[in-house]
């Protein structure tokens, strides 16, 4: 009697299980939109730099850092214009697409709260730094530790967009990708010359700097999303051809 | 070796949650954050008639929300998991792995 009510509560559990996987799938399926929307903009954001892959021993960078990470850009004002229209641009067409699931298959995912989350940190950091262009602060030079005033960048919108993203989306790849694009723009941006890696890490003094370019480590950024992107596109479309 | 002093799990299953197509429904509603009612309906090959039945019964008991209104000019209804819905899942879920982990158990000890 309690081997056949076994049976039948583990019947049951494998049930809902299968239920659950099938309806995440569906709820989550459109995931891969927004995370490849977001690299192509991290991508894109190569084109505001003087040089992104090449130049090597580049030193110049103008803050507030619009273009993202602390290097030379084309134009101060065409980076700010770059995120503070791209972003919303990006969000808008978040928007359209999870409106146009929701209407086809019938889940909704609270994609306003991601919205809120990225148009939120953006605000703030136009607030925070009204004026977009000025030279380096004094003390964000090699060797004196991180400046919490070289944060001033539209990286980290992106990586609370991609935080969010994760949140709402159950993805643990989108919430790794978010940390991964927070940690290396606190990293990049808060040291000086960018790259720079500190002398406990390496067993030395004096440190050294990583000889990467802006490209690079844009690159490094988008990387997870990508994948992340790749695996859930994959995943959505087998689901719909079964 | 079981310890019958410990409450059987069985008295954690609660009636309101554990019946199949309940159990369905909350499953589908914890992985969306708002579900169409046709959907729903669909996924669990329910009737209009019987799907009403079973969201009356766990929407009385705070466990769902029904959100009514239009798309476009046609009537539409929406559902969505309350947190105390999602609670009570998450609790009928483990109560029914501990059973079958006391079963189990017990049938090994006697074997």
């Amino acid at each position: 009697m309690d081997r056949d009510a076994a049976t039948q509560a583990e019947r049951t559990l494998a049930e809902l299980d299968t239920l659950r996987q099938r309806a995440a799938r569906r709820a989550h399926g459109g995931v891969w939109l927004p995370a490849t929307g977001v690299a192509t903009l991290l991508l894109a954001s190569t084109a505001l730099y003087a040089t992104p892959f090449g130049d090597r021993y580049s030193i110049v960078a103008e803050h507030p850092f619009w273009a993202g990470l602390p290097d030379q850009q084309r134009s101060p004002v065409a980076s700010y214009l770059f995120w503070f229209l791209g972003i919303p641009l990006l969000f808008s067409v978040v928007a359209f697409w999870y409106r146009w699931r929701a209407g086809r298959l019938g889940v909704r995912v609270p994609w306003r709260a991601v919205a809120a989350a990225g148009l939120g940190v953006l605000a703030l950091l136009a607030v925070l730094a009204a004026v977009p262009t000025g030279p380096v602060p004094d003390g964000l030079t090699a060797g004196t530790g991180p400046n919490w005033e070289g944060l001033l960048t539209p990286l980290l919108p992106v990586a609370a967009t991609v935080v969010a993203l994760g949140w709402v989306e159950r993805s643990r790849g989108l919430l790794a990708s978010g940390v991964w694009i927070l940690a290396l723009a606190v990293w990049l941006c808060t040291s000086w010359p960018m790259g720079t890696v500190p002398g406990w890490m390496l067993g030395n003094d004096a440190g050294g700097q990583l000889a990467w370019r802006p490209g690079h480590y844009l690159v490094l950024m988008a990387l997870p999303l990508l994948v992340t992107a790749a695996v859930t596109g994959v995943t959505a479309r087998r689901a719909a051809r079964d | 070796m079981t310890d019958n002093r410990r409450p059987h799990p069985a008295t954690a299953l609660d009636d309101v949650v554990h019946q199949r197509v309940r159990l369905g429904i909350l499953t589908v509603l914890s992985e969306a954050h708002e579900c169409r009612f046709a959907t729903l309906r669909d996924e669990l090959g329910l009737t209009d008639g019987n799907l009403n039945r079973h969201l009356q019964i766990l929407e009385r008991a705070g466990l769902l929300q029904v959100i009514k209104g239009y798309e476009g000019r046609r009537p539409c209804t929406w559902l969505r998991l309350t947190r105390q819905g999602r609670t009570a899942l998450r609790a009928e879920v483990a109560a029914l792995e501990q059973l079958v982990a006391r079963i189990r158990a017990a049938g090994d000890d006697a074997g």
